[in-house]
Formats: structure tokens, C-alpha cells, sequence
């Protein structure tokens, strides 16, 4: 039967660990049940590279060493592979213990987990249930996004990508050429910002609009990363969050609450109307017409003409 | 099954120093310890025994339970705790910071991740830094989420004035809080009195909120299963088709779909359910030109009969 993976992981970072000196891939492949089960060195070699990389993901730095014979060795200093010493009081351990359970993202929830258990073994005190401290907050990040895990590791790697981008109101997605730089959540949606190499300038990409696989590509970053990368900023402007103008419109009485809550000046006009003044940014046509014969724009003119096409479309049906 | 053996090999590398500490340790207690079932932890138990620098050798881990307890008996220079990876760092350190963003967080819990966060950052070093390139913004109204986080802890009733975009109205309810959750919004679940039944409100639509004397006495739920998404259309629900051109497609992210057939020209026909096809028709408005309501046939009617009215408003006004 074949030994399972873990087995044979835990047993290589245990060699690696465990040594003074540097261990070589054949005195490795000697001690490891696993190894030695290979049937070729071809099968031993591409095993052993993919564990070598599993390793590492999992924090382990391990040194490649040449000695004086120019062969290979390997091995994982205990200075390098320590934790520091982290003291943590039962609130702060508390605290992480809820942050901990926020990804719905396997890759980082399974992350966030094994870095609690280190914290646990190296001593951090164990809360026996975070939510009692916490009242009954959960916080949760959602990831639908299937191009989240590819463009994490790219932004961690620092990896030049290529992947399809259909823009909102395209009718095919394009090919785009990208230096991913940062990965951003706000209200429940994945953006990344990042270098567009077709444009020659930063972009915002929006996750769910990615059709298709991300793919890595070789090579460096060839434009510099800004100090501060700015996604936030870049959605609250297509979500109409910044306005530079105002609008006057007319409401009834009853009527559209958020559009009060959001008003600048309200004015009684009698007869069951209020005149309102409120902050004019991208889409607020689309918004106003939601309120159907509740809302009338009366300025500016281009708002209201937008509105107005908007509202004969629906009415032809 | 490869991300399930490097989650178990992580987790057996903290095993053997957490073990170490603590001989004759619960079983109970370390599967709560590091979130593994009993079993799982068993088979771990199973595989650590054949681990060690050299299975000839004779160098094995030696590690035994009776199904209760365990036994560790090994050198103690065996299991110094390991450094955190880099996506350990990023998981960790992304989600507190994203939690100690929520407003309205209680003082004393914000401190302890702030605290927490920095001796992360600190134990973390230079492997801390990958998790700049990864944000999240939870959005909250900070008064209000104080507000029901104090009426959980109190175990009061809260008065709130609520708003409903589907009706566009307001209405006042009074509401036992259960929990609190962030999922791209901050929400309440609540038990309603004026619906009879429990609600998730969310809290920018919450217009006004009071704590009342009352105590708050909601009836026996079992919580729901946030990773299911917010809404969770019944099968029983009826159905809605709608058109949507390419600058329609937004439509499919945001409202939770049985299917979304790619129609030519960049076009999707989705098919979705909902109790209250009527809470639709601000969807079918806001589209204008973008889409239009295929079925049922009384809501795309109902959507072109407000935008005739709002129309005739117009040659009025």
C-alpha cells in the first residue's frame, strides 16, 4: 500500500529538522520508508521536489547546501525555523480565536487554523469558547470568487498574470496582461488593483468579472508598486460614492427614505411632496428610476433627461 | 485530497511540540484544541508513531494513547515551535485587522486584536509583510451594531425603525437580537414580533433603534449555516426570468440564481426565485434599457405600468 502523503512530509520535515548538517538527497531518500518505495529515480526526484515545495508553503525554510564534494545537501536550521517567543493573554488569544474563523476560503481558512495551532503549541492560552467573550459577533469574509486563490499566490510571489476581464458593459471578455499588486474586499466583493500592462496603468479589476482560468506568467514586475495601493477609493467612485455635484429632485411625502437619510436639504411642498437636494455621483439615474412615479427629477437637465430614457424603456417594455 | 495532507501535515508538525507540553493530555481536549474531531485526531495519533529522522534507524516518534489520554516520550529536543508561514501570517493578521475594523466592536475586544495584532506582526517578521497585499473592509453602522451588541450582551428587546427597499417603506418592529454577522454587510438576526418569525436585518437599514426594558425572550432556533449564503431561495418559491443585455450582467452577482443561460451578444437569461416576485419590480425599473422581466407576467406589467406614471409625472412637472 502506498504511504500516505503526510506521512511522508512529516517524516522529511523531521529529517530536515532534526539534522546538524546538511542531509543529501541520496542519504534522504535512505531514511524516508516512502522514498525508498519510489520505483525510479525519475519518480523519487519529482517526489521529492513537490514535497520540498509543500514544505516550504508550510513555513519550513530549508537550506540547499553545497559541500566540498559538490554534492547536495539539505537541511532546516532550528534558529531559522523557530518561533519567536509570543506572549499572549487570554483576551488577545481570545480575539485571534474569532478572527480565526472568518475565511470561508479553504486555503485560508486552513492557514489561519494551523497558524492558531502553532500559536497554541508554542503556548498561547486555549479559549474555551471565543463567542462567550465576544457577545455574538461572526464576522465572515465570503470568497465565491474562483480567480481569489490564483491572484493571492500572484500577489504574494509577486507574479505577472494573464486572464480574461469582461468589463461591465462589454459583450466579450478581453484578454488582459496584469502585475497584481493587492487584493481588496469591500461590501462582499473582491477587487485587485494592479498594473495594467495593455494600458500602461493601474487598474482596478473587479473578481467576479474574471472569466476563465488566471494564469501565471514568467518574469518580474516591470512597473514600480505604489507605496499606498489604492482599490477603495477606485469602487467608491463606480458605486457613485463620490459626488462633486448635487441634484434637486421631487419626492412623495412617504416615499424614499434612503434618499432622505442621504439629503442635503428637504423642503415641504404640500400636497404630498417634498422637494429634495441630494448628492449627484455615477448611477444615481439608475437609482432614482427604482422609485418609479415616486421620484421626479427636476435638475440638472442631463439627470433628468437620463432618467426619462431610462423610464421610457421600461414603459415600451 | 492534496490540501487535506498538508492541513494534516501542519497540523501534526504543531501536534508533536503541543504534546510535548502537556503529557497525558485529554484526547477531548486536543481535538478542541486544534478544531479536529476525535477521530481525526486518533488518525493522526495513527500516523505520528511511523514519523521520526530515520525509519531504520529507529529514531520514531514516540507517541501512544489509550483512546483517552496521551503519552509522549521522546527527547525533548525534538519539538522546538515552528515559525509561521507566510499564508499563516496573511490569515491571520488579514482578519484581525479586517475585525478590528467593524465599528461599533466593543473597546476591550478592539484593544486585544490591535494588541494581538502587533505581537503577530512582531513573531511574524518579514513573513508578516505578504499580508499588506490583502485587505477587508467590513461596512457597518458603528451606533447601531453597539447598540445590539449591548442589547445581546443584556439580553434586552430592541425597538427599531426598519427600512425595506422591496416595498420601499418604513415600519416599525420590535425584534429579540440573536447574533450579529458580517458577510460584506453587518447584519442582526433577529426574532420579529410584528412577522412572527426570525428576520436578518441589515444594519444600514436600520433608521432608528432603542433599547428597551424589556428582556428579551426569543424562542429556541437553531442557528443558521451562514456558509450556505445569505439567502436561500425554497424550492417552493416562484420563479422569475429575467433578460439582461451585457450591462445588465451585474444582475447574476447580486441576486443569488437557479441558472444563468449566456445569451448572443454578451446577453444572460437568469432564472431565480424569490417568496415575493413584487419586491422585483425596483429590479425590473433600474434596468431600463439593460434588461427586461420575462416572467411572471404581472411583474414585468406592474414595473411598466410605474414607469407610465412616472412619465406622465414628467410632462407635468
Amino acid at each position: 500500500m502506498a504511504i500516505a502523503k503526510a506521512e511522508r512530509l512529516m517524516n522529511l520535515a523531521l529529517c530536515l529538522l532534526g539534522t546538524r548538517r546538511p542531509l543529501s538527497k541520496r542519504e534522504l531518500r535512505g531514511s524516508i520508508e516512502a522514498y525508498l518505495e519510489a520505483n525510479s529515480d525519475d519518480s523519487f526526484n519529482r517526489m521529492f521536489e513537490r514535497d520540498k515545495d509543500d514544505l516550504r508553503e508550510l513555513g519550513l525554510v530549508i537550506e540547499t547546501v553545497e559541500n566540498l564534494d559538490g554534492e547536495v545537501g539539505y537541511l532546516a536550521r532550528r534558529d531559522s525555523n523557530h518561533l519567536p517567543p509570543v506572549t499572549l493573554d487570554a483576551e488577545e488569544a481570545a480575539a485571534l480565536g474569532v478572527a480565526a474563523k472568518v475565511w470561508q476560503q479553504a486555503r485560508l481558512a486552513g492557514a489561519a487554523s494551523g497558524a492558531l495551532q502553532k500559536l497554541r503549541a508554542a503556548g498561547m492560552p486555549e479559549d474555551v469558547n471565543p463567542y462567550e467573550s465576544h457577545g455574538a459577533l461572526e464576522p465572515r469574509i465570503p470568497v465565491h470568487e474562483t480567480a481569489f486563490e490564483p491572484l493571492m499566490l500572484a500577489c504574494r510571489d509577486r507574479r505577472p498574470v494573464v486572464f480574461d476581464y469582461r468589463k461591465a458593459t462589454a459583450a466579450r471578455p478581453e484578454t488582459r496582461h496584469v502585475e497584481p499588486w493587492a487584493l481588496e474586499c469591500w461590501r462582499g466583493h473582491w477587487y485587485l488593483a494592479g498594473w495594467d500592462r495593455d494600458r500602461g496603468a493601474e487598474r482596478v479589476f473587479r473578481l467576479s468579472r474574471i472569466t476563465g482560468k488566471v494564469r501565471s506568467r514568467a518574469g518580474k514586475f516591470t512597473a514600480e508598486i505604489p507605496d499606498v495601493v489604492t482599490v477603495r477609493e477606485t469602487v467608491a467612485g463606480w458605486a457613485g460614492e463620490i459626488t462633486d455635484r448635487t441634484a434637486l429632485i421631487r419626492l412623495r411625502t412617504e416615499a424614499g427614505y434612503p434618499l432622505r437619510a442621504k439629503a442635503a436639504r428637504v423642503r415641504e411642498l404640500g400636497d404630498g411632496w417634498d422637494e429634495l437636494e441630494i448628492p449627484y455621483g455615477h448611477g444615481l439615474d439608475a437609482w432614482l428610476v427604482e422609485f418609479g412615479p415616486d421620484v421626479v427629477v427636476l435638475e440638472p437637465a442631463e439627470l433628468r433627461a437620463d432618467v426619462v430614457d431610462r423610464l421610457r424603456a421600461v414603459a415600451k417594455g | 485530497m492534496a490540501a487535506n495532507a498538508i492541513d494534516q501535515t501542519r497540523r501534526m508538525l504543531s501536534l508533536v511540540t503541543y504534546l510535548r507540553e502537556r503529557p497525558g493530555a485529554r484526547v477531548a481536549d486536543v481535538a478542541r484544541a486544534f478544531g479536529v474531531t476525535e477521530a481525526e485526531l486518533i488518525s493522526d495519533l495513527d500516523v505520528l508513531p511511523l514519523c521520526g529522522t530515520s525509519f531504520r534507524g529507529g529514531d520514531l516518534l514516540d507517541i501512544d494513547t489509550d483512546g483517552e489520554r496521551i503519552w509522549w516520550h521522546n527527547p525533548d529536543d525534538v519539538a522546538a515551535p515552528l515559525r509561521l508561514a507566510a499564508d499563516e501570517a496573511t490569515a491571520l493578521l488579514v482578519a484581525a485587522r479586517a475585525v478590528a475594523t467593524l465599528p461599533g466592536l466593543r473597546e476591550s475586544d478592539r484593544e486585544a486584536l490591535v494588541r494581538a495584532t502587533s505581537k503577530l506582526e512582531a513573531a511574524a517578521g518579514e513573513t508578516a509583510s505578504a499580508g499588506d497585499r490583502l485587505s477587508v473592509t467590513f461596512e457597518s453602522e458603528g451606533g447601531v451594531f453597539a447598540e445590539v451588541d449591548r442589547a445581546i450582551s443584556e439580553r434586552r428587546r430592541l425597538w427599531v425603525r426598519y427600512y425595506s427597499p422591496a416595498r420601499d417603506e418604513l415600519t416599525e418592529r420590535e425584534v429579540d437580537p440573536i447574533r450579529l454577522f458580517a458577510l460584506g454587510h453587518t447584519y442582526m438576526e433577529a426574532w420579529c414580533y410584528r412577522s412572527e418569525a426570525r428576520r436578518t436585518f441589515r444594519l444600514d437599514r436600520v433608521a432608528e433603534i432603542r433599547i428597551l426594558d424589556e428582556a428579551a425572550a426569543p424562542p429556541e432556533l437553531e442557528l443558521r449555516d451562514l456558509s450556505e449564503g445569505l439567502v436561500q431561495p425554497s424550492a417552493d418559491d416562484p420563479e422569475v426570468v429575467v433578460e439582461v443585455g451585457p450591462g445588465g450582467r451585474w444582475v447574476a452577482e447580486y441576486y443569488p440564481h437557479d441558472s444563468a443561460e449566456e445569451l448572443p451578444e454578451g446577453g444572460l437569461r437568469i432564472t431565480l426565485r424569490t417568496p415575493d416576485p413584487a419586491s422585483l419590480k425596483r429590479l425590473a425599473l433600474r434596468l431600463g434599457r439593460d434588461g427586461h422581466i420575462v416572467a411572471p407576467q404581472d411583474l414585468a406589467d406592474s414595473a411598466r405600468k410605474a414607469a407610465r406614471a412616472a412619465l406622465e409625472a414628467y410632462e407635468q412637472v
